[in-house]
């Protein structure tokens, strides 16, 4: 439960940062995808279940808001949420490699479906443009960022559920519950 | 521990049912653009307050670190001044003759008194979008305050983008700079037409396109561009920009060009909503009879 809560606030606070702190970092004309970075840290961290629900949250906050058809932006995420709940069987807590291996694979994910849904459709076609001008520029941010808020994520997982210390010779460990 | 009973469905199934429901909503989004506004405000009229509460604090420490910033300039910044001065003084007697024909030019084609009586209100942008892909905002006045879809809005004295989505307490305006956006555009000295549109790929370099002039305009780099009289949600005659790199295009038929926006979008604040809606849907009715 604290772990729902944690995560709503925490969507939360990082969509407000997002539109309003970040807009203003903006460097080279683009600014992080934050949402995207909780999306998948989450979805690697806690599973698909808890990927989906991010995804459905953030996009549901950037439809609702920003966007004239409501659903692109919820069909995005819950997708890159599932794909990185996915991943989960890969999760080991000091492990940096994988989850900022995830979060740009998500962003350029998440870029590149937008890009084809709301641009490609429409007849712009020189994507080369913008991937350098966007999605790239995006990328290298957002996974600086990322891995700021990975470390913060882990840590206060930590506080929230401290490891539980089993001793060497009893097998059952009853430290993380199921998800 | 309270045992459990928690129903487990397959996450594979849970995200077939949210796409079928998602391409569902884009649907029916689609279709009733208009009647979806009461579920937008219900989740916007939470957030917008707070993003309100974040850009005020962010606004005084901006302001902090632009003092410190500014004093170690100042001293700088002080000796060039004095040598633009002279330069600028210069510059200026040739400015104070183009005023001249500028004015007459405007009492030609009756704009000054147009543009000063439009009704307008100030609004403080809250935020922007999400995204890279589209530059659109959210300012803080919404139907409360008067505002309705398709009011234009300016910064400064040029055109900015025009409201697309109102609630009760804010509303969303399309910026021209945003990829999606198209306005009718007319040359203040030749009257010729064109079409402004914004492009993403050109936005690094501050500028917008604008296409569709005629191949026989004899239109030169740094005219200036205002909204055109056909523009059917537009006011006419308000600045939009300058016009640089004009180009005759290869079927030699249109020419087309960049255009420097009149307004500054890197800092936009605040703006000026003109609260008057171009009556287009009146001159369609009269037509059609």
């Amino acid at each position: 439960m604290k772990r729902y809560i944690s995560m709503f606030l925490i969507i939360i606070l990082c969509f407000l940062l997002q539109t309003t702190l970040f807009q203003n970092l903006k460097i080279a004309n683009v600014s992080p995808n934050l949402l995207i970075i909780l999306i998948s840290s989450y979805g690697f961290m806690y599973g698909r279940k808890f990927g989906m629900i991010s995804g459905i949250l953030c996009g549901i906050m950037s439809d609702f808001i920003y966007n004239d058809i409501i659903g692109i932006y919820i069909l995005i995420y819950v997708l890159a949420g599932y794909i990185n709940g996915s991943a989960h069987k890969l999760y080991f807590k000091d492990d940096m490699s994988i989850p900022v291996f995830a979060i740009a694979l998500s962003d350029l994910f998440v870029n590149t479906l937008f890009y084809t849904f709301s641009f490609l459709l429409r007849g712009r076609l020189d994507i080369l443009v913008y991937m350098k001008n966007i999605i790239l520029p995006e990328l290298v941010y957002t996974v600086i960022i990322g891995v700021i808020i990975y470390k913060m994520l882990n840590k206060l997982e930590d506080k929230m559920y401290p490891p539980v210390e089993v001793p060497l010779d009893s097998g059952n460990n009853t430290g993380q519950e199921e998800i | 521990m309270r045992k459990r009973t928690k129903i487990n469905i397959d996450p594979k199934y849970i995200l077939v049912i949210i796409v079928v429901a998602c391409v569902v909503l884009m649907l029916v989004s689609f279709k009733f653009q208009e009647k979806m506004t009461p579920v937008r405000s219900a989740i916007g009229n939470v957030i917008t307050p707070m993003q309100n509460g974040i850009n005020k604090v962010g606004a005084k420490i901006a302001e902090q670190i632009e003092y410190i910033n500014t004093v170690k300039n100042l001293v700088d910044e002080n000796k060039e001044l004095k040598k633009q001065i002279e330069q600028l003084s210069s510059e200026n007697k040739l400015l104070q003759h183009d005023k001249y024909e500028l004015e007459n030019f405007r009492k030609l084609y009756d704009l000054d008194g147009q543009y000063e009586s439009y009704p307008k209100v100030t609004a403080r942008v809250v935020s922007s979008g999400n995204d890279n892909w589209y530059n659109t905002f959210i300012i803080d006045k919404g139907s409360d305050d008067g505002l309705a879809v398709n009011m234009n809005v300016m910064a400064g004295d040029g055109l900015v983008g025009i409201i697309t989505d109102v609630n009760k307490s804010y509303s969303r305006v399309r910026s021209i700079i945003d990829d999606a956006s198209n306005v009718a555009g007319t040359f203040l000295k030749t009257s010729d037409g064109c079409i402004v549109s914004g492009n993403l790929s050109l936005m690094n370099e501050g500028v917008i396109e604008i296409t569709d002039i005629k191949g026989t305009a004899n239109v030169k780099d740094g005219y200036a561009v205002v909204t055109s009289q056909i523009s059917d949600k537009y006011l006419p005659g308000i600045l939009i920009g300058y016009v640089k790199d004009i180009k005759r295009d290869s079927s030699n038929i249109t020419q087309t060009g960049r255009l420097m926006p009149a307004a500054d979008f890197s800092k936009l604040n605040m703006v000026l909503v003109i609260t008057q809606v171009k009556d287009s849907e009146d001159l369609e009715e009269m037509l059609s009879k």
